[in-house]
């Protein structure tokens, strides 16, 4: 190994090439183990030889997913997920954008820019179980549980911090000087932030909103003690696939499927920006 | 240079009061708890009222008699007692809480060395030239955002014993106290060592050719690369990797929920698991308030031994 960038000679490319194929498959292989195990007939499900890939180990079918699509409670967890996601993921970005552009633009004396920004940074890393019993006995006297308001409330408030800390490196990376000429020309601060900063950092903002969509589509501490019928997302109703009827491991494949494609498919839309997203801004992607 | 400016505070205190709300009177609330003993009691009452057709006037059987039906009345009652540091002292002496204190150390001080250090050695092979590295690159990136119940049911199915894809090798994946808590770690590594591996690979494309070709020049061997130019030149982005991965493997709930169910036994009940069985299970919510104030402290000292680091890296 004498040197790590520039040896491109055939040989080794080709076996580093091929570990890393290797790699990236055993990662793969516990998402397609659920789709492959979507795919089979109750009666296959312990007796698929191999990889069990389709049409090669055993005969697929698409029964269990138009059983679970067609049910009254899967679409409900479906609507339920997706109304908390995108609910949560907008009233975080209305909330964080505007303190993330504070904290980038202005100066703060007492706490300081810096010491906001941790503090925000945080509440991300808090135990949630902390909050869980407060949250939930609030929630009880409000006569909120089980509904999907009271996961957007919570929702929000964990991914809010996100929103702010990352969002403030975005504005930090906008030159400051077309905001100053819209405020020459006799625009405030508001038209700066709203008509020069917005548009700017816009890509960046989308990137945000997906990835908190995803954190939120996620959560299941807080779903399945603040729900219990009305309101269970799909986690929760992904942990109803167990103790129903013994272990059915073909439901268990497509409900597993449901629950990780839209928070996988929106990791990779939003791939440029991920690794700045989950250090919080700490490192550049 | 940076604004000033009344308006400044309409941008920022929306956020600040929403999380002062959500996140600081919550956690206040849940100290004033932690020194309570609270009992919940259901109460039931059954009622007999008549039936009435839509003219007001009362239905009666075949038989002659008023048909009635019943209302239930239920009324949740809770009853708080102040019983000063109880819970904090029965904490000390809980023996499930010691078990898993001792499940949830194992779990951290396994999975995330095991995440940093594999994540670094792929990112040392994929920082390589390699064929087909932006598709590979996205494939890895997909673990991190599964759902984590998901995951932990799709292990639940691979790791089964009987008639599993690894059933073959024979081992009680999730039946042996030992290997549930080892199967429940393997899981946290596939889904987060990705991540680790991403953060890494960026950091490591932001490092100059020239360090590399300097070390190389004064003839340094792989290993002294790694050691005397990647390392200290990573140093801050392995800090808040390592911070992050910390915070949140503390807290390891759904794996564990949706693999094991904390089991066999109390083999894999993590800390939250714990706190969330005793509080939305047995309802002993002062308990679990002192119970998960324990973790906070925890976690908040994680924190704080690293702000000066973090405060620099957000500067």
């Amino acid at each position: 190994m004498h040197s790590f960038k520039d040896d491109t000679s055939g040989l080794s490319t080709s076996i580093f090439s091929l570990i890393a194929i290797c790699v990236a498959l055993a990662f793969l292989f516990p998402i397609y183990w659920s789709f492959s195990q979507s795919l089979r007939n109750p009666l296959d499900t312990f007796t698929v030889a191999g990889f069990g890939i389709p049409w090669v180990n055993f005969e697929p079918t698409l029964e269990n997913w138009a059983d679970q699509l067609a049910s009254p409670e899967s679409r409900r967890a479906l609507v339920n997920s997706t109304v908390v996601a995108v609910g949560a993921a907008l009233l975080a970005l209305v909330l964080g954008t505007p303190a993330a552009y504070a904290l980038a633009r202005f100066q703060f004396t007492w706490p300081k820019n810096k010491d906001i920004t941790v503090w925000f940074l945080s509440q991300r890393v808090l135990p949630p179980v902390a909050t869980l019993i407060p949250f939930y006995l609030v929630m009880r006297s409000l006569g909120l549980l089980d509904t999907q308001l009271a996961l957007i409330l919570i929702n929000a408030t964990f991914v809010l911090p996100f929103v702010v800390v990352i969002l403030r490196q975005t504005f930090l990376d906008l030159p400051i000087e077309l905001e100053e000429a819209a405020m020459v020309d006799g625009g405030s601060h508001a038209t700066a932030f709203f008509s020069v900063a917005l548009p700017l950092a816009a890509p960046s903002i989308a990137a945000t909103g997906l990835i908190i969509f995803a954190f939120s589509w996620n959560e299941f501490l807080f779903a399945i003690t603040l729900s219990s019928r009305d309101a269970i997302t799909v986690p929760v109703h992904m942990a109803g696939a167990v103790d129903t009827r013994g272990v059915q491991f073909w439901f268990m494949g497509v409900r597993a499927m449901i629950a990780m494609i839209p928070p996988v498919l929106v990791a990779l839309i939003a791939q440029r920006y991920i690794v700045r997203g989950l250090t919080l801004g700490a490192v550049k992607g | 240079m940076r604004w000033s400016g009344r308006v400044r505070y309409v941008f920022l205190l929306p956020a600040v009061i929403w999380v002062l709300a959500f996140t600081v009177f919550p956690l206040g609330y849940s100290l004033t708890l932690a020194f309570f003993k609270i009992e919940s009691k259901m109460e039931v009452q059954r009622e007999k009222v008549p039936v009435l057709d839509e003219d007001g006037n009362q239905v009666f059987t075949s038989t002659g008699r008023p048909r009635t039906r019943t209302i239930v009345h239920r009324e949740q009652t809770t009853i708080s007692t102040f019983v000063g540091s109880e819970n904090f002292e029965r904490l000390a002496r809980d023996k499930q809480v010691w078990t898993a204190v001792r499940v949830t150390i194992t779990f951290v001080l396994v999975a995330v060395p095991l995440q940093l250090l594999l994540g670094f050695a792929l990112a040392l092979l994929f920082n390589r030239h390699i064929f087909g590295r932006p598709v590979l690159r996205a494939t890895m990136i997909l673990p991190i955002f599964v759902t984590p119940i998901a995951a932990g049911y799709s292990f639940f199915t691979i790791f089964y014993e009987e008639g599993g894809p690894l059933g073959f090798l024979g081992i009680p994946f999730l039946s042996h106290p030992d290997w549930a808590l080892i199967s429940v770690i393997l899981v946290d590594v596939w889904q987060w060592t990705p991540f680790c591996f991403l953060v890494f690979l960026a950091a490591l494309q932001w490092v100059p050719d020239e360090l590399y070709e300097a070390a190389v020049v004064d003839g340094a061997t792989g290993w002294q690369v790694i050691r005397e130019v990647l390392l200290p030149v990573l140093q801050p982005t392995i800090i808040i990797v390592l911070l992050l991965r910390l915070a949140e493997a503390l807290k390891f709930f759904d794996i564990p929920f949706a693999m094991t169910g904390g089991g066999p036994g109390v083999a894999t009940q993590s800390y939250s698991f714990l706190a969330f069985r005793t509080g939305m299970r047995f309802f002993d919510l002062g308990y679990a308030s002192a119970m998960s104030y324990g973790l906070l402290v925890v976690v908040m000292v994680v924190v704080i031994l690293c702000f000066k680091r973090l405060r620099e890296s957000y500067a």
